[in-house]
């Protein structure tokens, strides 16, 4: 055996059982929900039913569209937030600054379900909030509850930290040299923002929102204890198909459907991935 | 080279180890149980059940009574095998139809707690012959309990009940409506005050969405029919479901129904409604552990009460310890058993509660097990539910 043959083996060897691992877990599942998600409940036979059924009935077009809105509002106005405060701890250096810079990352080691609950204590018709107002002769009742701004609320205190963090990381590799230098050719703060600052940490951002938009579309446990009951998230959607009505066919269709809307924010964060080699030649 | 003897070696003695671990761990239960048997020949009964945290932790409190306290003491001894719901519950099933039908003897389900649901499914699909017909001569105690299993009566023994009661805020309500009639009345008059939870996420809305259809059916049979024809009469029902939506909890501009029986009772216990169907087992026991305010009361409709169910125990044919378990049953019939039932999970008694301490649980003595309306529509829930979903949650 030559050795760059050994070399080799050793290689496929050492990724064999990850592999195998993606393949029984990820790959497989993925193959068979396609193929069940195109056969008849009843007869097993070919047909795209399973898939109209997600765009003719009302209800579940209402659910895809009141799915897409959270999610689209979820990723802008977390993102928008996360860049502000991105920029404040790296260009602010203050103690005020220093201090969220620890604690802005908490909220990521909260489990989720009590944070959950710890947002429903707050902001509910008769929550804490109704009961300060109350201690003030106020009436206030949010209507946040079961309602979609609860759901993006909730949305915002998991997905702004995570947001934050990467451009954070980000804005932190732009050395104060290139400012230092817009600066000195006279650019004012504006200028230096849109021509250094927002090019090169606009990679950043749309990795970000991917990463934001992916893991909000297949949501569950924000949405199953604040949302409403019509419409609903497609998470939502997808336990009832699966768990209540007992529709593995169309369960297979709408995971595809939410794999496939996922798809789209993952091309995104490949291309911009690859655009980013090309710039570097 | 050298490395890879080393791991091959170090693999096998792994291996070794944990085969000679197996071993040794089965050998020493075989030798603990022969132990048990020569110890006074106390015969092992092996339980098997399956639900929640709280009922697993029940059945250690009853099995330790039953194998120190009860009359049957020192001639048997039982093992509990529980499964954890949303985990293993399928699988008892399963594994019980498995053993049915591949026709094993002598295995160690000796009794086994199977209710709803889960019942059915094993009648149907293994048939109420792969039980033991019970003989009530070996149970003295079920003398005076009248409850009886809607399914497969004459083979399961009812221990416990609960029901699904009408839970309301007695600061706000100081008149619960007693029928029907009032209960319509009570929700028109105070819109946004009632609600019931989601019918697929918790019995409760589920009781009360489906006695809400069924009471409008003019056959009492129906509501234990699995029979798909019912469908077509759901009709006023739905209707009726959708003219009360307007009186419904109200949250974001939109009516709504909580997920889950928790959703229903947080939102009672926090003042956003003052009524709401729920488990008189939950209310009761989250009162009286505090978590729920003191003035939550129960009360049950006369004229249309919403469904109620028995837990029961039985024994397959397949099983090894008959005695043992007919033992078993008597005791959980047994005074000091229906006690620790009560206090422990405010479940309603079977026998006269006269002998009982119901002291914190006045309520449940007067829940009349005798006028129970037990519902069993199988396969049709999935159909109802998705109907409901359909048409009713999507009214706003």
């Amino acid at each position: 055996m030559s050795k760059k043959l050994k070399t080799n083996l050793a290689a496929y060897g050492m990724v064999l059982p990850a592999f195998m691992v993606v393949m029984l877990t990820v790959t497989y599942p993925i193959i068979s929900a396609v193929i069940q998600s195109f056969k008849d409940e009843k007869t097993g036979s070919f047909t795209f039913s399973n898939y109209t059924y997600f765009f003719t009935e009302p209800a579940q077009l209402k659910n895809l569209l009141y799915t897409l809105m959270v999610v689209f509002l979820t990723v802008f106005i977390a993102i928008f937030v996360a860049y502000l405060l991105a920029l404040y701890l790296r260009f602010v250096k203050s103690k005020i600054a220093k201090t969220i810079g620890t604690l802005y990352l908490l909220p990521r080691f909260v489990p989720a379900m009590c944070a959950v609950y710890a947002m429903i204590t707050i902001i509910r018709d008769s929550g804490l909030i109704h009961r300060i107002g109350a201690l003030f002769g106020l009436d206030i009742t949010l209507g946040l509850m079961y309602h979609a701004s609860g759901i993006i609320i909730m949305n915002l205190w998991f997905n702004i930290p995570f947001a934050a963090m990467m451009i954070t990381a980000g804005l932190g590799a732009i050395p104060d040299s290139i400012i230092e230098g817009a600066r000195d050719v006279g650019a004012g703060r504006w200028k230096t923002f849109t021509s250094m600052i927002l090019p090169l940490s606009v990679k950043d951002v749309v990795i970000a929102s991917t990463f934001v938009f992916m893991t909000n579309v297949g949501s569950f446990t924000t949405p199953y204890l604040m949302g409403g009951n019509a419409p609903k998230m497609l998470g939502i959607a997808l336990f009832d198909q699966f768990n209540k009505y007992l529709a593995y066919n169309r369960s297979a269709a709408l995971s595809v459907i939410m794999f496939l809307i996922c798809s789209v924010s993952a091309g995104v964060y490949i291309y911009t991935n690859l655009k980013e080699q090309d710039w570097e030649k | 080279m050298k490395f890879r003897k080393a791991s091959a070696l170090a693999l096998a003695t792994v291996m070794a180890a944990s085969l000679m671990v197996g071993c040794g761990s089965k050998k020493e239960e075989a030798a603990s149980s022969d132990a048990a048997a020569a110890d006074g020949g106390k015969q092992t009964v092996t339980l098997w059940a399956t639900g929640s945290e709280n009922v697993n932790q029940i059945y250690e409190t009853l099995i330790e009574e039953f194998n120190n306290n009860s009359q049957y003491a020192d001639q048997y001894q039982v093992e509990l095998k529980f499964m954890l719901s949303g985990t293993g519950t399928q699988a008892l099933t399963d594994m019980l139809v498995a053993a049915s039908k591949a026709g094993q003897k002598d295995t160690d389900y000796d009794v086994v707690d199977l209710s709803g649901d889960d019942l059915s499914k094993i009648v149907a699909q293994m048939g109420e012959e792969q039980l033991v017909k019970l003989d009530a001569a070996k149970i003295p105690n079920a003398a005076g309990v009248t409850a009886k299993s809607s399914i497969a009566a004459d083979y399961v023994q009812p221990f416990r009940g609960t029901t699904v009661v009408l839970a309301y805020d007695s600061e706000a309500v100081a008149n619960p409506p007693q029928t029907l009639a009032d209960l319509e009345q009570w929700m028109k008059d105070n819109p946004g005050r009632f609600a019931y939870n989601q019918p697929g996420t918790g019995g409760a809305g589920d009781s009360f969405a489906r006695t809400t259809v069924y009471n409008l059916i003019d056959d009492p049979t129906a509501i234990t029919s699995a029979d798909e024809s019912w469908m077509e009469k759901w009709d006023p029902g739905f209707a009726k479901l959708a003219e009360l939506n307007e009186y419904m909890y109200q949250s974001g501009g939109s009516h709504v129904y909580p997920a889950k029986n928790q959703g229903t009772l947080d939102l009672l216990n926090q003042g956003d409604i003052d009524m709401c169907p729920n488990w008189a087992d939950m209310i009761l026991s989250q009162r009286a552990n505090g978590e729920i305010k003191d003035t939550i009361k129960i009360t049950q409709l006369t004229d249309y009460p919403l469904t109620g169910s028995f837990q029961t125990l039985c024994i397959p044919t397949f099983g090894s310890h008959e005695d043992g378990a007919y033992a078993f049953i008597d005791f959980m019939l047994s005074k000091e058993a229906q006690t620790i039932l009560v206090h422990d999970m405010a479940a309603i008694p079977l026998i006269d509660a006269s002998g009982i301490d119901m002291t914190g649980y006045e309520d449940v003595a007067d829940l009349d097990t005798s006028k129970f309306r037990i519902m069993s529509i199988g396969d049709l829930g999935t159909s109802f539910n998705e109907r409901w979903d359909n048409e009713i949650a999507t009214i706003g």
